[in-house]
């Protein structure tokens, strides 16, 4: 056990060096970033001065290893436009960032589980389809329409639920919505397939011979069975809310990790974009992780095999 | 008479047509006793098992027309919710063919063999422990105890057979159907699954059905053989008259068709043909077809002859 965390951490260590590059050279692609912090008629030596100022005339090589080396100690360096440091300005966000993926996450699991279980016990029948055509609109429906949809409708009309900013618990559920609401269909999908092969599988028919009571059937003995598949596609979901949340966060006015990301970018800000990325492929290696280690609470076989 | 079957007929309805699947047997298993359902795959055998405990493929399958009593009450007419409560795991339990995938492989066998007694209410808590631990050492699982939150895939082939039986008879069912217990299973743990049944029947008096196409299993097992035929009952009997001196053209075929030892035979003997479509059957003798004894009364449905004491055999060969 020891070993496979001890392995998957190496693996993750690999992976974010690797994210650290490619961000690295792709946000200096972008432009300079000198342009953005000085009026349009700046002399050419006010510009040079401050690229100097912040290394930006080095060699691409060394200020990569410049940026490694004072990473491994914490310090990602101070955001060009902001004047603070980039890792508490990502860092202050990030729980913002986390609460939203894990609320959206549940919402999705909470939908999607259910609706998947019954389309497989009812295969081919009125909740099947209803199903199927209720994930259809959810995977045809951008996050950002969503998003305006349910302000429009929750928090214009109706007036229950606020429509942006952060804080209390009721801030959460509009963003939570449009965040996975577009996964429900993928995993719907995902859960009814498992389920369906489980429902037919020699130890179903087992229990069913020896009377055990339909809905502990479908609801305790196949649904665990059919949670692995489910697991695995839980992992990549999250990692993608986090990254992929910055829609969200835009018409949510959610103060996350995302939205700061986007904006650095625009700005060219890239101490701030690189411990942005930085971290979110931090989150996405640790939830992947937790996803591995949790096989082994669900699948017994897999806990032995290591 | 534990169980009496009269002129069952199981139905596939399929997209193609009906599918006659079992069309017409009576059998009857008596207590302590042993029947071996015995034919070819497709011949009905497994139909036959799953319409007793009334778990046909949904949808398609349904019990068209006869009776199955157990213990003297009909079970064609309860509802599915008292079959469940009453009857499945309950009075009738079932084994099925596979020992690796019979078993759900994310819960504890604890919990597995744990389960049909909770739900039929036979115990709780503490008793169900030690009722649970009881029925596996009984099984002869070694240090049961130990090996209650032990998962399926830490058994052996054996082992898992022998946890199925288990949770088998947990409620001391009055019949036991085996649907090829022992195919899956290398043929010295088939000894000792074979011998565990018997020891089951010896501790309670179960009555079992046995389903197999394997008849040196079916002879060491059974009291009496019925051998089936593309749904029907043509031949039942005594195990020793049935392999002393079948009655039946199909009965003898089969029993011919047993490679022996010694034998200087270099080709094995088969039955020709293929067993008949049971969506469109033969009107008469559905053997008929392949049959080395085949006469023009056959096109005509053969009677039942009864040659001596519970032996019978449905065949214009014996009329």
């Amino acid at each position: 056990m020891l070993a496979l965390v001890l392995r998957r951490l190496w693996q993750g260590a690999i992976s974010i060096l690797g994210a650290s590059v490619i961000i690295f050279v792709i946000s200096r692609l972008s432009g300079d970033p000198v342009v953005m912090l000085v009026p349009p008629d700046a002399p050419p030596s006010l510009i040079a001065e401050i690229r100097t100022q912040y290394g930006l005339d080095q060699p691409l090589v060394w200020q990569y290893l410049l940026f490694i080396g004072h990473a491994l100690t914490g310090d990602f360096g101070n955001s060009y436009r902001w004047q603070m440091p980039a890792l508490k300005l990502i860092l202050d966000r990030l729980p913002a960032t986390i609460q939203l993926a894990a609320c959206g996450l549940l919402f999705s699991v909470a939908l999607a589980v259910p609706i998947g279980v019954l389309s497989a016990v009812h295969r081919g029948g009125w909740i099947d389809r209803i199903g199927r055509i209720f994930a259809m609109l959810g995977q045809a429906m951008p996050a950002f329409w969503v998003g305006l949809l349910l302000i429009l409708v929750f928090a214009v009309q109706l007036n229950w639920l606020p429509a942006f900013g952060h804080g209390t618990p009721a801030h959460v559920v509009l963003p939570a919505i449009a965040l996975g609401w577009y996964p429900v269909a993928a995993q719907t999908r995902i859960v009814r397939s498992a389920m369906l092969d489980v429902l037919d599988s020699d130890h179903i028919r087992l229990s069913r011979a020896l009377g055990t009571p339909e809905r502990l059937i479908v609801w305790k003995y196949a649904l665990r069975n059919a949670a692995v598949p489910l697991l695995t596609m839980l992992g990549v979901y999250f990692a993608a809310m986090l990254g992929g949340a910055f829609v969200v966060e835009t018409i949510f006015a959610w103060p996350g990790v995302g939205r700061t990301v986007v904006e650095a970018v625009f700005s060219r800000d890239f101490p701030v974009v690189q411990a942005g990325v930085l971290f979110t492929s931090i989150l996405f290696v640790l939830s992947n992780l937790l996803v591995d280690l949790s096989y082994g609470l669900v699948d017994p076989r897999i806990r032995d095999v290591r | 008479m534990v169980l009496e079957v009269h002129n069952l007929h199981t139905h596939l309805h399929l997209k193609r047509g009906i599918l006659r699947a079992v069309d017409g047997i009576s059998l009857t298993v008596g207590e302590g006793e042993t029947l071996g359902l015995v034919g070819e795959s497709g011949s009905g055998k497994t139909l036959t098992g799953l319409s007793l405990l009334r778990l046909l493929p949904k949808g398609s399958g349904r019990i068209a027309e006869g009776s199955i009593k157990l213990d003297g009450q009909e079970l064609t007419t309860l509802s599915d919710s008292a079959m469940a409560r009453d009857i499945r795991g309950r009075r009738i339990a079932m084994i099925m063919q596979d020992p690796m995938t019979s078993l759900n492989p994310v819960f504890s066998i604890g919990d597995q063999v744990s389960n049909p007694l909770r739900n039929h209410n036979i115990a709780q808590g503490a008793t169900l422990r030690s009722k649970v631990i009881s029925v596996l050492t009984q099984v002869r699982i070694p240090s049961a105890e130990k090996r209650l939150g032990d998962y399926p895939h830490q058994f052996s082939g054996g082992q898992r057979q022998r946890i199925v039986a288990a949770m088998a008879i947990g409620c001391t069912p009055r019949l036991l159907v085996a649907d090829e217990p022992t195919t899956a299973l290398d043929v010295t743990i088939q000894v000792q699954i074979i011998a565990l049944l018997r020891q089951i029947q010896a501790d309670t008096g179960t009555g079992i059905i046995l389903i197999t196409h394997d008849l040196g299993v079916a002879a060491s097992l059974c009291h009496r053989i019925a051998v089936m035929y593309a749904g029907r009952i043509v031949e039942t009997g005594p195990v020793r008259r049935i392999y002393k001196s079948p009655a039946h053209p199909y009965t003898q075929a089969l029993l011919a068709a047993i490679p022996r030892l010694g034998d200087k035979r270099a080709r094995l003997q088969a039955i020709p043909g293929q067993p008949p479509s049971l969506i469109d059957p033969p009107q008469g003798c559905r053997f008929a077809p392949r049959c080395p004894a085949r006469m023009d009364k056959c096109a005509e449905p053969p009677p039942t002859v009864t040659l001596a004491d519970g032996h019978e055999a449905a065949c214009w060969k014996l009329a």
